[in-house]
């Protein structure tokens, strides 16, 4: 479904004097697949290039190497309305809830924002399907009049999911979605997650530095380090035979129940 | 100012009593032609500077025109006027401040450096100048202070701009297929209005004071039209005999200026703006 193929990314500024040189890339040639109704986690530490990744993935950045192809069709070559058209398959949760939301909205324009685009409904037929997307992710139809500094984290979060999945697409981008929340509420965010994976049959890139948040949703993970995958697997258990470094400091870092049995984890 | 005073004059009770005062002088500016008892530029050489009396509250001036009816009247061209530089060149400031922010790289800097060569130079003297080439007049007069103040605003909402476009909202917005021009009008524009208005009603005051002032130096509006700059000016040939001609207009402008500087500097405490 996703093909991500020798993806190169750098930031900074090229001048005429300075052309982008490949080592200052922050993505160095990535590459991979993502098949539908299927969850890859995307693990690494700050910096690493996982976020960039998910961007370019997105449509928001244009790679300077490489190409995104979603469904066979280069999403940066696609111009006008099959960009569009694209853009309808590949939704985003991002880590912040708070700076996410619009503040000026009610929960219902927020998830009304992708139907609004695409889809032409009177404003009854859109107050009821907010109202359903909202049940969906577990909030009431009367959360709907609500301004987002009248919930809390793990609730504005649930609304960004009901927003990412308003359209119905067939891959979701998850920048660290459970980060900024507390231990209870990361486990609840990602079993509506699992649930809503399964009823709606969505793939998830699931971009996280907590290996144990990963292990629960996905069925491949892929470590990247420094701009690049260092470790791609299908079964994520097999995680901590890997001779990588990188891999190894992830697991590391961990935070066992008891100091004595740090490493100790899996 | 002491500190009683201070927090005096940012309470509740002082916005209102501002408010109201605002609001009645726009409503004699609205209604001037009903309110007036006289013709404001009748003149009625046998009545020249009298005193107050049943039949001219405020007495005459030197042309036997009624001094009340000419303060009613002069209100509608101060008031009115600011009112429509300060809303024309909010808008203005807004739209291409949002586009400068939003767009960014060489269109961006164009505007800039735009902004900072109209900065650069004091208001007055920038309005006198364009005032000296378009030739006075209200309509130049507007034209030019315009011209001037739609950089401020448009400096404030770019930087706004530059910092709201980094919010994830404005990138989960792109995802769901908003065009740029959606999100600046749902998401940018909504969330900057709030805070300029506050600042734009401080420079209301200002509004009016520069277009007292332009009127004053007999560049606004031309006789025998009333404005309370340009009867400030007319008073002056009389400062001696009857000073109250140029002190009934200076106290008017005081009042409002005043009043204009309380309400901004209240909202924009209490929003905890930034001013210029």
């Amino acid at each position: 479904m996703l093909q991500v193929q020798e993806v190169g990314y750098g930031y900074g500024h090229r001048s005429w004097w300075r052309s982008r040189s490949e080592s200052d890339f922050v993505l160095k040639r990535v590459s991979f697949e993502l098949e539908s109704a299927c969850c890859l986690g995307l693990l690494g530490t700050s910096g690493a290039g996982k976020s960039t990744l998910g961007r370019v993935v997105l449509g928001l950045q244009k790679p300077h190497q490489g190409q995104v192809l979603f469904e066979g069709r280069d999403l940066y070559a696609a111009g006008g309305r099959l960009r569009k058209t694209l853009r309808r398959e590949v939704q985003v949760v991002f880590q912040d809830c708070h700076s996410s939301v619009n503040p000026l909205m009610t929960a219902d324009q927020i998830i009304g924002e992708p139907l609004r685009n695409y889809e032409r409904l009177s404003a009854r037929e859109l107050k009821r399907r907010t109202g359903e997307l909202l049940e969906q992710v577990g909030l009431s139809i009367d959360d709907g009049s609500k301004r987002p500094d009248q919930f809390s984290g793990g609730q504005l979060q649930r609304i960004n999911i009901a927003r990412a999945i308003a359209l119905r697409p067939k891959l979701i981008v998850l920048d660290e979605p459970v980060s900024s929340l507390d231990r209870m509420h990361q486990s609840l965010i990602l079993d509506l997650l699992a649930e809503l994976k399964a009823s709606l049959g969505v793939s998830y890139l699931f971009i996280t530095h907590d290996i144990q948040a990963a292990m629960t949703l996905c069925d491949r993970v892929a470590v990247m380090d420094r701009g690049e995958i260092v470790h791609l697997t299908d079964s994520p258990d097999s995680l901590r035979d890997s001779g990588q470094t990188a891999v190894r400091d992830l697991i590391e870092a961990v935070l066992p129940e008891h100091p004595a049995d740090r490493l100790t984890l899996f | 100012m002491s500190k009683k005073w201070h927090t005096a004059l940012k309470g509740r009770h002082t916005i209102a009593a501002c408010s109201v005062l605002i609001l009645f002088f726009f409503a004699v500016a609205i209604f001037a032609p009903w309110i007036a008892p006289h013709d404001p530029v009748k003149v009625d050489l046998a009545h020249k500077l009298d005193g107050p009396s049943a039949q001219h509250w405020l007495g005459t001036d030197h042309l036997g025109r009624d001094n009340l009816s000419r303060l009613i009247y002069g209100a509608r061209v101060s008031l009115g006027f600011a009112f429509v530089i300060f809303l024309s060149s909010l808008v203005l400031g807004i739209l291409i401040g949002a586009l400068s922010g939003y767009v960014g790289g060489w269109l961006d800097n164009l505007i800039m450096r735009v902004c900072e060569g109209i900065m650069a130079f004091p208001n007055l003297v920038l309005v006198l100048g364009i005032v000296g080439i378009f030739g006075p007049g209200l309509m130049q007069v507007l034209l030019a202070l315009l011209m001037v103040q739609w950089v401020y605003y448009a400096r404030i909402c770019r930087n706004m701009v530059i910092s709201l476009k980094e919010r994830p909202f404005i990138a989960a917005a792109r995802v769901s297929g908003s065009s740029s021009w959606q999100i600046i009008r749902r998401h940018i524009i909504p969330n900057v209005q709030r805070p300029i208005v506050v600042i734009a009603t401080l420079e209301m005051g200002w509004a009016i004071m520069d277009i007292s002032a332009l009127s004053f130096l007999g560049l606004g509006i031309q006789p025998p039209n009333a404005e309370w700059g340009a009867m400030i000016h007319e008073g002056t040939s009389h400062i001696r005999s009857h000073p109250e001609l140029m002190i009934y207009p200076g106290i008017l402008i005081l009042i409002v200026v005043i009043t204009f500087n309380i309400v901004g500097e209240a909202l924009s405490e209490r929003y905890g703006v930034a001013k210029r």
